[in-house]
Parts: structure tokens; sequence; C-alpha cells
């Protein structure tokens, strides 16, 4: 196979990318997008782990139990969503900000 | 001592108080002159204030020649403040007029008792001053705020020479003191730079040439003023002060002296027969006159001038004081008839000897004394003069018989203008003056003029009416009296002589504008010294105006451009660096104020910034 820093930088780069759609996009769903992209990005790190230890499946758990934590979270943060449209008429997430003064 | 202070107050209680302080005045100093008299000089000394090492000093010192001085000044001046309670009286300024003459008599007293010469100084200014005062009383009239302006600018220019003599004395012998300089006994030359420095403040006071152009000129002032200033004290105050530092003139100094005194006794006398005016007549007998005293003095005959300027003070006083009176009922007279001569101006006058015959009288006697007629003390002091002059040349011929010959040509012409004037003021026929009704002067004038008179005789010098070593005399020569018989034989002749050659030249008159206008001096002066000063002012004044003007601009501009560029460096730099730090605090501020602002992403965004730092942080 080949080294395993190849999978490490890709998994930090679409972390990186991921981080960045985080902060920079301005729609809700976008950054629920951007934090999708940041837990593939660790899926894959972990799975990367797990390839290159064989004999153990804990990489590959570890990455399945992310992705049904990653769905629930998703479910939630777009009913969350949904409720802040509602009430702020808004989903640029600068616009919500009653928190400050 | 206790004369001066009575005359320093001034006399605000007019007419009365003046001379009767006066008379205690005169008075009291004919007790220090009785005590003084002869003896022991009467020296009193004080420390004024001390300058670096040395102290100022102050004092008074009386001997023979300040007590004679000390009776002729309060005496003259007692009678002329008398006489002025008659001449001013009804003038407007009449306070002032008193407190000045109450004034100068302090002053010159002053002068007299001093005995250092920069206290005589002092009061010499103050005499200079005081006379100004006087000279220019009616200050209404340009001509005589002129006059006195002309007078007192001339006497400073005298004292300029006087003051570079005092200062060669300081720095030769550190000492003022008259007795202690006495002590100096060598001729060394800076002697002779001294005493003519100290001869220049006397041709300034005294009015020799060149400076005498004054004396005419202040005529203008009220007639007493120029019976006491200009007959009888302050002119004498030269005179006075060359006899007693006399010891300190080296021979060719008062070779100078004499000649400077020759050529005023002729310039004065010359110019006083072409004259119309009647008071300037009498200043120009007067500058005559001086002049020859100083030529006494020259001749080393301190005694004979100190005689001479004795017996001309009584006479000469009394001529003013006559003229005076003249001019006075004749003023008057013309009040009431409403006509309008001058008064002064003989060629307007004639035959007055019957209107006013007591004036008339008084002219006579003092007249004589003044021509040197025998019988009178006029005639003495000339003699003594002339046999001092006779006694100096030595043997064999020198230029000092020309001095004498000047004498004698003097006394001459002095007979001449004295019997004009007199004749065309009294006898001949009247002029102008038939219309109006004089009345004689009165009695508060007279009395005055009547005393004066009768100081004119020859019994106030000695008893012999042709032997001049009298009581004043030998009271101030020191040494044998040299009386010469030729002298006084040829005088009389001579004098004779010249009345009888007067008389016959008495209906001609005598045109000569170069001697009308006093030799024309003020023209002189004019041309000579005025308009040059005046040039340099101007230059000066361009000077200033065109290059320290300039200067001033320049260094101004410069300054306002520092002043600009210490602006910018102010508000750009230092304000800057306040400025700047504000907005950096603004700065910092507003950034750290984003950690509050609500934006859910900035939040995310500077937490994954801080792990990152962190992680760093932790890996280094």
């Amino acid at each position: 196979m080949f080294p395993i820093h190849h999978f490490l930088y890709l998994g930090a780069l679409l972390f990186c990318a991921g981080l960045i759609v985080v902060i920079t996009k301005k729609n809700m769903i976008m950054v629920l997008l951007g934090i999708e992209l940041m837990l593939n990005a660790s899926n894959l790190n972990l799975v990367a782990f797990n390839q290159f230890h064989p004999g153990t499946i804990n990489g590959q758990m570890f990455a399945l139990f992310v992705i049904i934590v990653a769905v629930c979270e998703a479910a939630v943060g777009l009913a969350i969503v949904i409720q802040v449209y509602r009430y702020y008429q808004t989903s640029v997430p600068g616009e919500v900000n009653e928190l400050s003064d | 001592m206790v004369s001066f202070i009575i005359s320093e107050k001034y006399s605000w209680i007019v007419s009365f108080l003046a001379p009767f302080l006066l008379l205690i005045n005169a008075l009291s100093a004919g007790i220090v002159f009785y005590y003084t008299w002869n003896n022991q000089p009467l020296a009193i000394e004080w420390t004024w204030f001390p300058v670096g090492g040395t102290s100022m000093k102050t004092g008074i010192y009386i001997d023979n020649i300040s007590a004679l001085m000390l009776v002729v000044v309060t005496l003259i001046s007692f009678l002329v403040n008398l006489y002025s309670v008659g001449y001013m009286a009804g003038d407007r300024d009449i306070k002032r007029y008193f407190a000045m003459l109450g004034f100068f008599t302090f002053s010159m007293l002053g002068v007299v008792v001093a005995d250092n010469l920069l206290i005589i100084f002092i009061f010499w200014e103050l005499v200079g001053f005081s006379s100004y005062m006087l000279i220019g009383h009616w200050n209404e009239k340009p001509e005589a705020a002129d006059a006195a302006k002309r007078a007192f600018i001339l006497n400073r220019i005298g004292d300029a020479g006087f003051l570079i003599g005092l200062m060669i004395i300081w720095s030769n012998t550190g000492n003022f003191n008259i007795a202690e300089l006495r002590s100096v006994t060598t001729m060394a030359p800076w002697q002779t730079a001294a005493s003519l420095g100290i001869f220049c403040g006397i041709i300034g006071k005294s009015a020799q040439f060149p400076l005498f152009a004054w004396l005419p000129d202040a005529m203008e002032g009220p007639t007493p003023v120029s019976a006491l200033i200009h007959a009888a004290t302050m002119v004498a105050a030269g005179v006075f002060l060359l006899a007693r530092v006399h010891f300190l003139f080296t021979p060719a100094a008062l070779d100078v002296v004499a000649i400077t005194g020759c050529l005023t006794a002729l310039m004065g006398s010359l110019a006083a027969i072409a004259q119309y005016d009647l008071k300037k007549i009498l200043a120009y007998s007067t500058i005559s006159q001086l002049g020859l005293m100083v030529t006494a003095l020259g001749a080393a005959a301190p005694e004979a001038a100190m005689l001479h300027l004795f017996t001309h003070a009584f006479f000469k006083a009394c001529l003013f004081l006559a003229a005076g009176s003249v001019i006075h009922t004749l003023h008057q007279a013309q009040h009431q008839s409403h006509t309008t001569f001058d008064v002064q101006d003989i060629r307007n006058l004639g035959g007055l000897r019957s209107k006013l015959p007591y004036t008339f009288l008084i002219f006579v006697l003092s007249g004589s004394a003044l021509a040197g007629i025998p019988l009178f003390s006029g005639f003495l002091s000339k003699d003594a003069i002339l046999t001092s002059l006779l006694a100096w040349p030595g043997d064999g011929f020198s230029w000092r018989w020309l001095i004498f010959v000047g004498v004698i040509i003097t006394s001459f012409l002095t007979v001449l203008y004295t019997f004009r004037m007199i004749w065309s003021v009294f006898a001949g026929p009247e002029k102008s003056t038939t219309q109006l009704t004089v009345a004689e002067a009165p009695a508060i004038m007279r009395a005055p003029m009547t005393v004066l008179a009768a100081a004119s005789i020859w019994l106030i010098v000695s008893w012999n009416p042709f032997d001049f070593s009298g009581w004043i005399y030998s009271g101030l020569f020191a040494g044998m009296p040299s009386h010469s018989h030729l002298i006084s034989i040829f005088s009389t002749v001579w004098i004779l002589g010249a009345l009888g050659v007067a008389y016959t030249l008495r209906e001609r008159t005598f045109h000569s504008p170069l001697l009308l206008n006093g030799f024309y001096l003020n023209r002189v002066y004019k041309e000579f010294v005025e308009t040059p000063v005046l040039q340099v002012t101007q230059l000066t004044e361009q000077l200033d105006k065109k290059w320290i003007d300039g200067l001033l601009h320049f260094s101004a501009y410069m300054q306002l451009i520092v002043a600009h560029v210490t602006g910018w460096f102010d508000r750009a730099i230092i304000d800057g660096v306040v400025d700047d730090a504000a907005s950096m605090a603004k700065g910092v501020g507003s950034f750290i104020r984003t950690f509050q602002s609500g934006k859910i992403q900035l939040y995310i965004f500077w937490a994954a910034f801080a792990i990152i730092i962190f992680i760093i942080w932790t890996l280094l």
C-alpha cells in the first residue's frame, strides 16, 4: 500500500475545508453541510488508521458510530434551523445575534 | 549754610515772602562773611555715598572768595527780588517766577560754597536749568522759548568739556576736593587738558567766545532776571570757578584763557556799539566785561578778576534794573495811551531826562562805573586788571602786549557805547515818547536801584579813589599789592579822552550788520553745526529704517518659519503619536468586542483558531 500520510493529509484537507465552510457560509444549511464534511474527514482518518493496524476493526466501528451520531445530529440540527427560521425569518447565521448588545 | 536752606523753599505766598526770605538770606550771608573773612576758611565735609572702594564726599568750603561771592549773590538776589515785586506785578505766572528765582539763588549759592568739584558741577547744571526756566518765563513768546533753549544748550556744550576735565582730574588724582587738589604742585600735561576742560564749562556759562551767542538772545527774559543772572551771578559763576581752581591751570592753559578773554572783550564791545536795543547793549557789555575778567584770570591775577566781578555785579545789575525801570514805565504809559512802539529800541527813545530824572541819575552813576570813569568803582577794578596785565608779560616783547592793547581798546569802546546808550535814551529831543505821560518807577523798584548805584562809587573798594588795593583786594591777594601810578594816570587820561570822543560822536549813528547781529554767530552755528548734525541724523534715520528694521523683519520672518515648523511637528508627530495610541486602543477594543458579537460563525472561527494555536504550542 502507499504510506499513511496521504490519507492523513486528505483527512486534514477535508477537515479544513469543512471548517472553512462552517465559518464562511452565509446559509445555515451550508453550515450543517460543513459539519458533515468535518465529521466525514474524521471518519476518513479513523478508517485510515484502522487500515494500517490490521487485525482489529476498532477504527471502522468507531467510524460507524460517528456516522450514526452525525445522522442524528443532522436531523436535530435541521429541526433547529427550521425553528430558527420560523422565529427570525432569516437563514443567515450572523443575523441571529440577540445574545449580543 | 542756613542761607541756602532757606532759599531752597519755594515761595508760594507770592510777593511778600520771597523778598523777606532773601533778606534773611542776605543777612545770614553777611554773618558768615564776617566770620570767615581773612580768617581760617570754614570747611565742613561729610561722606555722601560710597562707590566701590572710594566714597564720594560732599561738603562746604568757605574761604575769602566764597564769602565774598556769598554776599554778592545774596545781596543782589534780594535786591532783584524786591525790584521784581514791582516789575512783575500782575504777571500771570508770578508764583513760578519767584519760585525759580529762589531756586536759582539756591543753586548759585551751592556753586559758591561747595568744596568739591563734583558738587560744583551738580549745582552748575542746576544754575543752568534755573536760568533756562527764568529766561523762558514768558513762554508764550516763541523767541523766549528759543532763547531759553539756546542758553541751556550752549551751556551744556560747555559742560561737556567741564565733565571731561573732571574726569581727567579724577583719573589722575582720584579726588575732587578743592583743598586737597591744591596740594598738587607739579605741572603735568594732564593738568593742561583738565584745566582746558573746565575752561570749556566756563566758556559756556560765562559767555566767552565762541559760546556767547546765548546771552544777547537771553534778553527775552524779564529784566530783573537779566539783572540777576546775566549781570551779577550766573555769568560770574564761571569767573568764580576759575578763581577757585586757578592753581590747577598750567601757564599754557592760562594763555588760552587770556586770549579767549581778550577776544571776547573786543567782540563784545564792538558789537555793543552797533546795537540799538537797550538790553542788547547791556548784554554785549556784559560779554565784554566778562572777557575782561577772564583775561585777568589768564594773566594769573585772580584777585583783580574777583574785584572786577564784585564791582561789575553791582553796577551792571544797577544798569539792568534802571533799564528795566525805563521799559516798565514806558510800558505803563503805552497802555494808557494805546500807542505801540518798541520801548527797548533806543532809536525810539530820547530826551527822557526831564520825564525820568531819577532813573537818569541812576543810569549816569552806574554807567560811569561801567565806563571806568575815575571816582567810580569800575575805574578801580579796571585799574587792577590793567596793572596785573602790565606785570604779566615779563621782559621783552611778547604777544602778551597785544592782550594789553586789546584791553585798552575795549575800555575805550566801553566808554563809547555807554555814553551812546545814555545819550540816546535821555538826552536830545524826544522821539516817540512825546505824547506819553510817563511817571517815575514805583518806590519798590527805585530802592534797589539806589542801593546798587551807591555801591558803584569808589568807596566800596577803598578809601583812596585811585588805589584799588582796598579791603577786597588785599583780602584776596596773598602777596604785596603792586600798584602802578602810571596806570592810574594813563587810564584816567584815556577814559576822559574817550568821553570826549564819545561826546563829539554823539549824534552819529553806527551801522554795521556784522556787529549788529553779534558777528552772525547764530548763523555760524546753524550752518556749521546744526545742518551737519541734522544731516547725520537723517542719514542714521535712513540706516535705521532700512537696515535695522530690515534685520528685524527678517528675524521676525525666520521666527515665523520656525513657528510653522514646530507647529507641524506638534501636529503631525506629537499629536500623531497620541492619536495613534488612541486609535490603537480603539482598534483593539473594537477587535475584542467582536468576541461578543453574537455571530456564531465568528465564535467558531476563534475557537478553531485558539485550538490550532494550542496544538502548535504543545507540539513545539
